[in-house]
């Protein structure tokens, strides 16, 4: 037993000489190494994740201004360009740079019926699925990010206040896209409430319309890491605010105003939820899916903006520059710079030049570059919990 | 390594356990010994302060690593313990609102402690009981963020978030029993409890305070000089 003691004292004589040279330095440093490796992020979508189908991105343009999806490739070392080019009247694929994997354009809808619509409109994010499915399959090193259903939904609340003034036309049309006669009939004749209920149907339906584009277009094609957004509570952007502000005003403000605002946002996240439920529903059991609860997560941002860093969540930092035919105020993103901003802070704000670095929102629907990374976050954490970070 | 190390030492003990014994432990003695032991730290975490997902905590995983020691022998009762150990390396593991994402990162530890030891019974006693009280400097250092530490506060590989783990001073309490295997050699076991806290910061600029209360479990095998 003797040599293994004497071994025993002379490795504790070692490690303890060892210790005083251990002792010395502590720097902070990291391994940025994700679990799983990913050699590229294909996106499909809405101006949420467009990377510059039409020249600038839907938030404040910068050098350096990434969105949630291109924040998040970064964290697999990937970087993202738009695959699609804006002609002026149509899509065409990106010849200035080729490689490119992000398919959103903004404007990008489960069922786009804009100017233009078409079955083969890359304004559908089914479309633009299926573009990338015929062009490729996907591999295990491929992580897709998908959203839609916001522009959807603010189709729904327009057409649905319309209902008064254009005999609910509006509002049966794109409930027609998804639902029967029979039901759009049966929903509008039974009053208020049914008039309400159908549009949750609808977005029932949406939900398995994207999900059928999701599995034919992505998951059948080969993709075992796949983040799906659900829609995010569009009701607290500035301009559902404006819109819900207006209702009130309709019904003469004060109580009765009030009660009213309260119900209609209710009753948009109600078709909101329908759809979110759905979605979760039908992705439920799938291992290669994450469907990130995006409406949650930017809920919790406006209810408690502080604990996120942010230091307005009702005004978009970009300035107004026109109104639109709906009498809601437009903004310009091309204009909507880091300098312009920074060189005009608006009274009240705090931060100096930074000012617009806390805010939530860009335009009145769209969110800054902080907004962004704290999606990007809300991904982040998604994505390490299920063990792909 | 350690597992083989741990076994080997066991064997030993029990080797020993069978031998003689001797005046290791009497006035003027110093003892010096080798051998491992694991940190087990009991974690309270604070909230990550603003801008983060409320309720954001971590935990800090167990460590194992070498330990080594001087004991001095001030009267046959009273001894003064200065274990030196190997750095342990822990483990910095999301909880509360990020419970699942697994590793931030690791931060290396290394405890200075100060003991005062009662030891009951005579000199020449085979087993002795001891308690002890004194105090610990926690060192912290290395630390080594993980992608997801990057990933759920916005950091990315070209700038990603680091994190730090301020050294702190704790009172430390201990428990333990040494065997007299022959006039010089001895091996002894405790537990200590060493009451610790420290605030962590990341390169974002939040920080969390979190209490750490290690419960440490150490063997060792010592020769009398």
């Amino acid at each position: 037993m003797k040599p293994f003691l004497t071994r025993t004292a002379a490795a504790s004589a070692a490690l303890m000489a060892s210790l005083l040279v251990a002792g010395c330095g502590g720097g902070a440093t990291a391994d940025t190494t994700p679990k799983v490796s990913i050699s590229s992020v294909k996106v499909f979508g809405d101006s949420l994740q467009d990377s510059g189908t039409f020249g600038f991105k839907f938030t404040i343009q910068a050098a350096n201004n990434p969105i949630y999806v291109e924040r998040v490739a970064a964290n697999y070392g990937q970087t993202l360009c738009n695959f699609f080019t804006f002609t002026g009247t149509t899509f065409a694929a990106n010849t200035a740079k080729t490689g490119c994997t992000n398919f959103a354009i903004g404007g990008g809808r489960i069922t786009y019926t804009g100017a233009g619509a078409s079955p083969a409109n890359p304004l559908n994010v089914g479309v633009q699925m299926a573009t990338y499915a015929s062009l490729g399959s996907y591999t295990a090193s491929d992580l897709v990010i998908v959203d839609g259903g916001g522009n959807d939904t603010a189709d729904l609340v327009g057409a649905y206040l319309k209902a008064p003034t254009d005999s609910a036309a509006s509002y049966a049309a794109l409930l027609g896209t998804l639902l029967t006669p029979t039901q759009i009939g049966t929903a509008l004749a039974g009053g208020a409430t049914t008039t309400g209920q159908i549009g949750a149907t609808y977005m029932t339906a949406l939900a398995d319309k994207f999900y059928a584009s999701i599995k034919a277009s992505v998951l059948d094609k080969g993709a075992t890491h796949v983040v799906v957004m659900n829609i995010p509570d569009i009701t607290f952007t500035p301009r559902f605010q404006m819109v819900l502000d207006s209702i009130a005003a309709a019904y003469g403000g004060g109580t009765a105003g009030a009660a009213a605002r309260a119900q209609s946002q209710a009753l948009f996240q109600a078709w909101m939820t329908a759809y979110n439920t759905e979605l979760a529903t039908k992705f439920a059991g799938n291992d290669g899916v994450i469907v990130v609860d995006f409406y949650k997560g930017f809920q919790d941002e406006i209810a408690a903006p502080a604990q996120y860093g942010l230091s307005n969540v009702k005004t978009p930092a970009c300035p107004i520059t026109g109104v639109g035919s709906d009498g809601l105020p437009t903004y310009t993103f091309p204009t909507c710079t880091d300098a312009a901003l920074s060189a005009a802070p608006p009274a009240g704000a705090t931060g100096g030049a930074d000012w617009w670095k806390t805010y939530a929102f860009a335009d009145s629907f769209h969110p800054t570059l902080y907004g962004h990374q704290l999606t990007q976050q809300l991904i982040g954490k998604a994505l390490a919990t299920k063990g792909w970070l | 390594m350690k597992t083989k190390f741990l076994l080997g030492a066991a064997t030993a003990i029990a080797t020993f356990l069978a031998a003689g014994s001797a005046l290791a432990q009497s006035a003027g003695s110093i003892v010096v010994y080798g051998g491992a032991a694991q940190i087990t730290p009991q974690v309270d975490s604070g909230d990550l302060s603003a801008p983060s997902l409320p309720g954001t905590k971590i935990d800090v995983k167990k460590a194992t690593s070498f330990v080594g020691g001087i004991t001095y022998y001030w009267t046959d009762n009273i001894s003064i313990d200065l274990p030196i150990s190997a750095p342990f390396t822990h483990d910095v593991v999301g909880a509360g609102a990020i419970q699942g994402v697994g590793k931030l990162g690791t931060v290396k530890s290394l405890p200075a402690t100060l003991l005062a030891q009662y030891r009951f019974g005579e000199a020449s006693s085979a087993f002795r009981p001891f308690v002890g009280a004194g105090v610990t400097y926690g060192y912290f250092y290395k630390p080594k963020a993980t992608a997801t530490l990057s990933a759920i506060t916005g950091g990315t590989p070209s700038n990603p978030t680091t994190l730090s783990m301020k050294s702190r001073f704790g009172a430390t309490l201990e428990l333990g029993g040494a065997y007299n295997i022959t006039k010089d050699w001895s091996a002894s076991l405790s537990v200590t409890k060493t009451f610790i806290k420290t605030t962590g910061s990341l390169s974002t600029g939040q920080t969390i305070e979190t209490t750490l209360d290690p419960v440490s479990i150490k063997f060792g095998v010592g020769y009398r000089f």
